[in-house]
């Protein structure tokens, strides 16, 4: 009798789990986990984070920020494309293309500096945006949280101003030697 | 035509059957909330309430948040502490809130003791000029007469005191010197003659004057109803924005198309920000204003409960600007005409001139408000020029009475704040 309303609790749940994984909620934080930015967090953290966020949806050339605008979200990609662009005075210039699992616009959850470049979408694009403010917000109520993931962000810069440092490095001698 | 051309012309289509569609869902929309907004407007002011009420509670919502508990057991909690502080708060005031009794004594006392004042005043004067004594009772006189006018018992009343003075509905006797000012009263007779008088006679019960036409019961019992049903509106509003957790927030967000989507964040985190500190802010100002007149007035010698009751009620009028002074000085100096037996905790102090100690108390207070409480707690998040709180407070008296009084300024604050931050923000963000 046990073993046969176990096999019908495990039935169940077979019917469940499908369903269950399939949910928004989880499917968000099921990519929340996959991104560098998370990684170290627990699923009950994504989950405290995933509720802080706002889905937006973009269209094909729809502008996501503009260059000079004051920063005020990071923006990850769910899905679709993004073109970052500087805009000059004759012509644009493309920086980079994201895909989804990437993430943009992430100095704005230091400060409201202006944007360094426009965002647009090249086809149809869900993203996530993660507020500055709300971010701060967790600071107070899930201080671990927002530690961790100010960490990341801090990391990355770090990366990013090493990666910059090497390219700095390997141009110098060859300019000097122009301007010898 | 190519394919990319044609796709191009449907999607520019497509923009322009949506913007059609969002324009004329808006103006459909704005139709629709003003018609309901009009229809509905009985619901507005308990809405309003219920949603400050909510915006006040959250920064202590938040304080009580711990991690391994769920959002509504923490909301529960927090509004299970904030029922017990305002049950015993309530409690403790509805004690000091005069019975039919008390305010039957209440009004004997003043009539008796004012009527004492001004007939010691008279007596005082009587060795000056004439000129002075003519001008205190052409002056002071038929003012002196409204006083005894509205105080005065009528027969009803006067029926019910002399039953209370005897002992009645299970209380104890009223003490007999209020008593003897119920019969001095009786007997005090109008200070100014009417020259229109045919017969010369006067007396202190004068014809009262003919009852305003009132509304009919059946009327006024279903306009009470239906205020009533809406009231319950506000601890509803309270209950449920204490239980939101950012939906809301989010719902609105999801609404503003992409390109707004980062200014609107701002814009309401910048007017969230500007009116949460104006609200705690007034309310803390108000907290300390009656504080110290509360402990103003223990100092002066008035009973603890009494203290407390005058500081409570002062304290919360003082959010209405220049109305909450008058109305703590109309409250302390009454209590002071018609107090008796006061010992000053400061000594040097003499208890018959009580009336003067509590104008200077009033006087204080109102002065430290002005230069120390509201620099220091509201700093300049209310900096409203004086002739706008003026013109704003007697407005909102117009349109919406106590209520407007009470909600001028916020509502003032609050345009002011949203349209500063949303003019700086659009500017910002290149928008305009």
């Amino acid at each position: 009798m046990s073993a046969r309303k176990f096999a019908a609790d495990k039935l169940l749940w077979e019917t469940l789990r499908p369903w269950k994984r399939s949910s928004p909620e989880l499917d968000r934080i099921q990519f929340l986990k996959t991104l560098p930015f998370f990684d170290r967090l627990s699923n009950r953290q994504l989950k405290t984070v995933s509720d802080v966020m706002f889905e937006r949806n973009y269209d094909t050339d729809e502008t996501v920020f503009e260059e000079g605008q004051p920063g005020a979200a990071l923006f990850l990609i769910l899905d679709g494309k993004i073109a970052i662009e500087i805009c000059g005075e004759t012509s644009t210039t493309r920086l980079a293309v994201l895909e989804s699992g990437a993430f943009f616009g992430e100095m704005a959850l230091l400060d409201d500096s202006p944007r360094s470049a426009n965002a647009r979408a090249l086809e149809p694009t869900r993203t996530l945006a993660l507020y500055r403010n709300d971010l701060d917000g967790l600071m107070h109520r899930h201080a671990r949280t927002a530690c961790q993931i100010y960490r990341s962000l801090a990391s990355m810069i770090g990366d990013r101003l090493r990666s910059t440092n090497e390219l700095v490095q390997m141009k110098t001698p060859a300019d000097t030697a122009g301007l010898e | 035509m190519s394919n990319g051309q044609g796709f191009e012309e449907k999607e520019r289509e497509r923009k322009v059957r949506r913007r059609i569609f969002y324009l004329t869902f808006a103006a459909l929309a704005l139709i629709l909330g003003g018609f309901l907004i009009w229809k509905l407007r009985i619901l507005i002011l308990p809405i309003i309430v219920g949603a400050l009420m909510a915006f006040l509670f959250r920064p202590l919502k938040e304080r009580f948040e711990v991690r391994w508990l769920p959002h509504q057991v923490q909301v529960l909690c927090s509004f299970a502490v904030i029922g017990l502080v305002l049950f015993f708060a309530f409690n403790t005031f509805r004690k000091h809130i005069p019975d039919e009794e008390q305010k039957l004594e209440f009004k004997v006392r003043l009539q008796y003791k004012l009527n004492e004042r001004y007939r010691q005043l008279v007596a005082k004067s009587e060795g000056k000029s004439n000129a002075v004594v003519a001008l205190l009772e052409k002056e002071l006189g038929p003012l002196m007469d409204r006083v005894n006018h509205v105080l005065v018992l009528n027969p009803e009343e006067r029926h019910l005191f002399l039953k209370y003075a005897a002992g009645y509905n299970g209380k104890p006797p009223i003490q007999s010197r209020f008593v003897d000012y119920f019969r001095a009263n009786q007997t005090t007779g109008k200070y100014v003659i009417p020259e229109t008088t045919p017969t010369g006679v006067v007396s202190s019960t004068a014809p009262a004057a003919p009852a305003p036409t009132q509304p009919p019961a059946a009327e006024e019992g279903a306009s009470l109803e239906s205020k009533f049903s809406a009231w319950i509106l506000a601890p509803l509003i309270f209950l449920f924005l204490g239980f939101d957790n950012g939906q809301v927030r989010r719902f609105f967000i999801s609404l503003v198309p992409n390109r707004y989507f980062e200014l609107s964040l701002t814009v309401l985190d910048r007017l969230d920000e500007a009116i949460g500190r104006y609200l705690r802010g007034t309310l803390i100002e108000c907290f300390l204003v009656g504080l110290t007149l509360t402990l103003g007035l223990i100092l002066l010698g008035i009973p603890l409960g009494i203290a407390v009751a005058i500081g409570v009620v002062s304290g919360l009028l003082n959010a209405v600007p220049f109305l909450g002074t008058v109305i703590a000085l109309v409250i302390g100096v009454g209590y002071a005409l018609i107090a008796e037996n006061v010992t000053p905790l400061i000594p040097g102090l003499n208890p018959n001139d009580l009336v003067w100690y509590v104008l200077i108390l009033v006087v204080i207070t109102h002065v430290l408000d002005d230069v120390v409480f509201q620099p220091f707690v509201l700093g300049s998040a209310a900096n409203v020029h004086p002739l706008v709180v003026i013109i704003a407070i007697i407005g909102g008296a117009l349109i919406m009475g106590l209520w407007g009084m009470l909600f001028a300024i916020p509502a003032v604050v609050v345009v002011k704040t949203a349209v500063a931050t949303l003019f700086k923000e659009l500017k910002d963000y290149r928008i305009i």
